[in-house]
């Protein structure tokens, strides 16, 4: 009877939204897209005419959680880059409710968010999104507190590993030696001295049922974790890397590719856990040197000095996090995998899966 | 029906009579009770509402705020500290308009720490934008809390109920707590017109720049300002109700021709009281008693004081380095009148629950032949325990 | 700003609909429909990429209808070609290329044991002017074919007794089964063309009478006449010539028999010759060429020109092959050749900077023979053509489409043009001159042959393609072959369907939806109605701005960044 009730719910709201821009201003001139644009065979949640800057991660990971997470959402916002590109009064770039309120307590603002639907009976599904600051660092508590309380919330953090919307300050996500405006190379640092937080174990050791890292290179992938985290009555997390053009020093058009060898190399595992254990891991086919992820930004180019013998001693560092962490995770794929890092964004022109 | 409650007891039925949907809670002294005798209603199953026991002050009013901004009708309380570590949260539940209501068992702030009453805590949030209500005593808690739903869900502006701590929530009082169909006529289900609604999905809590900023600030203003009429007739139509009234935005109660005045908020009042009945030698007095504190009824106070020569001010908080704070803005509201200004004289008592006794009534009047116009002290300070150069 | 302020700010849904980022913009993405290197290097002119890509549909006769739109026999080039295709295929760098050849070979023995007809194919209309085709080999046959289908009456005038010239009178069956060959030049007769036999050019009929009749003229006539040989003037007694050997062997096989041959030249006939050599029990058979064999060393103008698995296979039935070197001097006993001594030598760039063939002092060496076979190439044989000839060895044709200078309704096409040597050469030149007449007699444009952009390997994303191994082929192994049993076998059905699926689809849209996917901006749209370009996409510009990853993703290369207008 609920299934019933859902889906004519869901019916319901795609036919009250239609796609278009509800043209508030008179004076606002028709697009020759509008009409193809309203018929996409996907749901809108994030709209264009943001203003992430070109290539943003972020806009990318936030629009296809949204797209997955389909009508019947509400979002809660912790401030940061997401917020402000998506929200400028007096417009928003959101087709479903959404409510900002500070940096540290979305996951806060989702559990009474949770709470009020609860009351009111309602199955909406909560989403509370925020950027690594509001995730790994000032929103933990109530990120923790959200967990621990269990509530029916999906917990999203568009990891770009530093304070981006104040201007690139490091992290508890940002990478060791990752150099930003408060972790800066120079004569004495070879940037961030401490690590990053292994902030997906500490999520998973509050036994949620799940919790798991993504990429917003793997788009199949972010998907399919959005539904599973979806379909979980009851807290979960999902971090999705997003690569940040701007505060990492690449070109938007690499963002992908950045993200991809991210993955590739070891350094940003995707796991994911159920109820502390881990339950999967994204395969890597062909493990690549760090060096490949890391000289094509420029928060390390630090550590392309030739010059400088700790650039080396970094670099070796960081390739051996990586060695780590595919140690630990079991992350070296044995053989052709449709669910490696080669499988799941294959376009199917060879690899394991036959297409008849 | 009267019957025999410790204050945090009566405030907890008075919050199940308003059926909030959501309510947070996280301990503190002397708040504490509040939430526990509400946990205990919910676990007893006379209170139907969503309980969120979180981890900080500052998740119970995201919380509250969350839960309102979907719809529900929302509750919290907290104290001192609590109340500082959410001043962040409460300022932005003002400037977003969410109604909701919140209890602040009044306390010391510290270092040091201290957990007795004064109303530091709640004066150090006057500025974010909250309605501020005090309470005299534990009936008067009751009913404002009940008047405070009608309140902030007609102006939507979130409403603090200042009582006490101690004094208040952990003194056993009779208190009548209304019948739950008299409630229920006095108080229509919470519809929040913006809530978030996946039928029609607003954003709430954007950016706004330089070219609007101001406006929401002024309008914020202007619902502040316009709140006192719903503030005195939400008492109004209680008192048709009920037969009580909590005295509006301020109440006066002494002489006609009394030209002495002694102003206060909170608990202290009905000291006062006592202590006028106690001593009818002393010159006569006009008590002022202020409940509402935000939006600072300026009109009602200049009629209040029309005929006074002297005010005394009397207070439980003070802003070190400056001196009183209701005494300086009381002053500046009678000096933007258009009647004779009285000689103010502005007195800090009872800080981090020093008792206020009777006997200190006499003194207050006394000080008055010796004191000038716009003199400050901590009236109860004993100076002889301090060094020297700290006197 | 003119709206009024929402209580606290709050904003309506896409509402930033109406805050165009499209004005951000200083690189915009197009698509740019690149020209995939099979269909770059195809002397016919297929898009292999076109029809694999109806093989991935599953649609196998529309995938051969696609292909037949510009070669009619497939089945044929699918056997003869030395696909270039192959050679040049993206997919190479990765793993092995296409099998190009087997897949059209597929779709030409489909049709043919399906009997499809041929598309776009009109009803004879005798209101329509006739064009004389001359020679029935695959120029003619070609431009015979596309003629018709443009609605003219064609008459071929042909020498022999039969269609086929070259084809029939010199690939060998184990290349080209005879069966096959018949079947699919009769399928092109039948799409209405009228072939008239025994008719020889200059005994028969002049090229002058023959504009009482016809409107045009294609000249398919071949190379008949071997080049003359001869070393520093010394010519053995017993000289076979290489083309001649070799039309005796298809034609009754006949074949001189030897010990030691040497066969000194390049090419298929070459090529073939020693493997027939070798099968009639030579002991010794050597091919001297002044060519390099395959690999990362030679350059591509140097390999000799030979189908890449007819050298694989005669290698593996053991002929030698000497690359690089020629022929010095022919060693004599009387007026018979014992020996020959060879030098070797090297293209390379001369003074003027033409390449030059450099013999290297000092690497003279013998090779005892019985007899010495020159493979040199042929000549247009100027029987009825000498005024077109011009005293050359050729009809040189001053384009593409095959015009004649001073006979504006004469076209030549294939052997002929002495700039050609393939099949499949000759079939795209009929084709064009079908289109070079059709314009001619129409009085519209010649088609525009500008090619589309190249795209290099490098212009791939290479993420989004796995490694998958080419489809193993069946061979006769080199014991079991004999003189007319098909060596190569075919790829069929769900292997070559598979197959098809490894193709990249260089430089044109797969409509992976990568674009689509992974647009930050949601600025991509997906429609297969509105996308005129073959893609399933339209760039939103309203909102685009120009971050240029779905340039940076898009598998195929098929988006470009140009700087904003």
């Amino acid at each position: 009877m609920t299934e019933i009730k859902d889906a004519q719910r869901l019916e319901e709201l795609r036919r009250k939204h239609g796609r278009l821009a509800p043209d508030l201003s008179a004076a606002a001139e028709p697009s020759p897209n509008d009409d193809v644009r309203s018929r996409q065979p996907r749901f809108c949640g994030l709209e264009s005419g943001h203003r992430a800057c070109q290539g943003c991660g972020e806009a990318l990971g936030a629009r296809l959680v949204s797209e997955t997470a389909g009508p019947d959402v509400m979002l809660s916002n912790a401030t940061g880059c997401l917020e402000v590109f998506t929200t400028p009064y007096p417009q928003s770039a959101w087709r479903v409710p959404f409510v900002h309120s500070l940096f540290e307590n979305a996951a806060a603002v989702a559990s009474g968010m949770e709470a009020a639907l609860k009351a009111k009976g309602k199955r909406t599904k909560v989403i509370a999104q925020g950027g690594d600051g509001g995730t790994y660092d000032i929103g933990f508590q109530a990120l923790s507190g959200m967990l621990e309380r269990y509530h029916n919330v999906l917990y999203v953090c568009y990891d770009n590993e530093a304070y981006m919307n104040t201007g690139i300050q490091r992290s508890g996500s940002t990478p060791h030696a990752a150099s930003t405006t408060t972790s800066p190379a120079g004569q004495e640092r070879m940037g961030k001295r401490h690590l990053k937080k292994d902030l997906l174990s500490i999520i998973a050791a509050h036994h949620v049922p799940y919790a798991a890292s993504a990429s917003v290179a793997f788009p199949v992938d972010v998907r399919r974790k959005v539904r599973r985290a979806m379909d979980v009555e009851g807290p979960t997390f999902l971090a999705i890397h997003s690569p940040c053009p701007l505060g990492w020093g690449h070109d938007g058009a690499l963002t992908i590719q950045i993200a991809r060898l991210a993955v590739e190399c070891g350094l940003y595992p995707m796991v994911e856990f159920e109820r502390g254990e881990v339950v999967s891991v994204m395969p890597i086919r062909d493990p690549k040197p760090v060096t490949e992820y890391l000289k094509v930004q420029n928060r390390y180019r630090h550590l392309f000095n030739d010059k400088d013998p700790r650039a080396r001693e970094e670099r070796e560092h960081l390739q051996a996090l990586a060695d780590f962490n595919i140690a630990r995770y079991n992350l070296k794929g044995v053989g052709e995998d449709v669910m490696d890092t080669d499988g799941l964004d294959t376009v199917r022109r060879g690899g394991p899966v036959q297409v008849m | 029906m009267l019957e025999a409650l410790e204050g945090s007891m009566a405030i907890a039925k008075a919050v199940t009579r308003c059926r909030p949907e959501v309510v947070a809670a996280y301990p503190i002294t002397p708040q504490t009770h509040i939430v526990e005798n509400i946990s205990k209603l919910v676990a007893d199953g006379q209170l139907k509402t969503e309980l969120v026991s979180v981890e900080s002050e500052f998740s119970a009013a995201s919380v509250v705020l969350g839960a309102a901004a979907a719809g529900a009708r929302a509750y919290t309380a907290s104290s001192s500290q609590g109340i500082l570590l959410m001043a962040e949260v409460l300022f932005n539940i003002s400037g977003m308009r969410i109604p909701m209501v919140l209890t602040c068992a009044n306390r010391a702030i510290g270092a040091p720490i201290n957990i007795w009453n004064d109303q530091s805590d709640s004066m150090a949030v006057r500025d974010s934008g909250w309605i501020q209500i005090y309470c005299a005593d534990n009936q008067e808690a009751v009913d404002s809390t009940i008047q405070a739903y009608r309140i902030t869900e007609r102006t939507e502006l979130p409403v603090m109920v200042c009582m006490d701590g101690f004094v208040l929530t952990h003194t056993y009082e009779p208190v009548d707590i209304p019948d739950q169909d008299l409630v229920d006529s006095y108080l229509p289900p919470f519809e929040f017109k913006r809530a978030l609604d996946p039928m029609n999905p607003k954003s709430l809590g954007t950016m706004v720049g330089p070219d609007f900023f101001p406006e929401i600030r002024h309008s914020h203003h202007q619902a502040m300002v316009r709140s006192m009429s719903e503030i005195e007739a939400a008492d109004a139509d209680w008192q048709n109700l009920t037969g009580r009234q909590c005295g509006g935005l301020l109440s006066v109660d002494g002489p006609e021709d009394a030209d002495l005045g002694i102003l206060c908020i909170g608990s202290a009042i009905n000291t006062l009281h006592a202590a006028r009945e106690e001593h009818p030698e002393l010159r006569p007095a006009k008590l002022i008693k202020l409940r509402c504190y935000r939006p600072f009824p300026a009109a009602a106070l200049c009629e209040a004081c029309r005929g006074l020569k002297d005010l005394v001010v009397v207070e439980r908080a003070f802003s070190p380095g400056l001196g009183g704070i209701i005494g300086t803005e009381v002053r500046a509201a009678l000096a933007a009148g258009d009647g004779p200004m009285p000689r103010i004289v502005n007195y800090t008592i009872g800080l981090g629950g020093r008792d206020i006794p009777i006997e200190l009534y006499p003194q207050l009047i006394e000080s008055l032949d010796s004191a000038h116009d716009g003199a400050f002290k901590i009236f109860d300070v004993e100076l002889e325990k301090l060094a020297e150069e700290d006197r | 700003m003119s709206s009024v302020l929402t209580r606290s700010g709050y904003a309506d849904p896409a509402t930033s609909l109406n805050f165009k980022t499209g004005s951000w913009r200083t690189l915009r993405p197009v698509h740019k429909h690149a020209t995939a290197p099979c269909h770059g290097a195809c002397p016919a002119g297929e898009d292999q990429q076109a029809w694999l890509a109806k093989i991935q549909e599953n649609d196998v006769r529309a995938a051969w209808e696609t292909l037949v739109n510009i070669n009619p026999m497939p089945a044929i080039t699918g056997r003869v070609c030395p696909h270039p295709c192959e050679t040049a295929c993206n997919r190479g760098q990765l793993d092995q290329p296409i099998a190009i050849h087997n897949l059209e070979r597929w779709l030409g023995d489909e049709a043919i044991a399906n009997d499809w007809p041929y598309p776009n194919v009109p009803a004879i209309d005798s209101t329509r002017p006739k064009v004389a085709v001359i020679g029935a080999g695959p120029g003619g046959l070609s431009a015979a074919y596309h003629l018709t289908r443009r609605g003219y009456r064609v008459t071929i005038l042909e020498a022999l007794t039969e269609a086929g010239g070259l084809l029939k009178s010199a690939i060998p069956m184990t290349r080209l089964p005879r069966d096959v060959l018949d079947a699919e030049i009769s399928r092109v007769l039948e799409v209405g063309i009228d072939l008239q036999l025994r008719q020889r050019l200059g005994r028969d009929f002049q090229i002058d009478e023959l504009g009482d009749e016809y409107a045009a003229v294609f000249l398919g006539i071949g190379c008949q006449k071997s080049r003359e040989w001869s070393v520093g003037g010394a010519v053995p007694a017993d000289l076979h010539e290489g083309l001649h050997l070799l039309k005796g062997w298809v034609d009754h096989l006949s074949m001189p028999e030897a010990e030691r041959v040497v066969v000194h030249g390049g090419g298929n006939t070459a090529v073939d010759l020693c493997r027939i050599m070798k099968r009639k029990g030579a002991a010794e058979v050597t091919l001297i060429t002044a060519s390099g064999l395959p690999g990362p060393d030679t350059e591509p103008d140097d390999v000799l020109n030979v189908v890449p698995r007819e050298l694989d296979e005669a290698l593996e039935e053991g002929v030698v092959i000497i690359p690089h070197a020629t022929i010095q001097r022919l060693i004599m006993r009387g007026s018979r050749v014992v020996g020959v001594e060879m030098v070797s030598l090297k293209k390379l760039p001369g003074k003027s900077g033409r390449k030059e063939r450099i013999a290297f002092e000092g690497t003279e060496r013998v090779v005892a023979t019985d007899m010495v076979v020159p493979c040199i190439g042929e000549v247009v044989d100027p029987e009825g053509v000498a005024d077109l000839l011009h005293g050359g060895s050729y009809l040189r044709a001053r384009d593409p489409f095959g015009h004649l200078e001073d006979h504006p309704n004469v076209f030549v096409g294939g052997d002929a043009r002495g700039d050609r040597g393939t099949v499949s050469a000759a079939i795209g030149d009929g084709r064009l001159a079908a289109a070079a007449i059709d314009s001619y007699l129409s009085d519209t444009p010649l088609p525009d042959l500008t090619p589309r952009p190249p795209i290099p390997y490098a212009g791939l994303n290479l993420h989004y393609y796995e490694k998958k191994a080419r489809v193993p082929v069946p061979k006769v192994p080199p014991e079991r072959r004999t003189d007319d049993l098909e060596i190569e076998g075919a790829v069929a059905g769900a292997a070559a369907i598979a197959e098809a699926h490894r193709c990249f689809s260089c430089g044109n849209c797969l409509a992976c939806d990568n674009c689509w996917t992974l647009c930050p901006d949601n600025a991509v749209i997906k429609t297969a109605q509105l996308a005129s370009d073959g893609s399933h996409y339209l760039f939103d510009y309203d909102f685009c701005k120009g971050c240029g990853i779905c340039a940076t993703e898009c598998p195929c290369g098929y988006i470009e960044m140009i700087a904003e207008p």
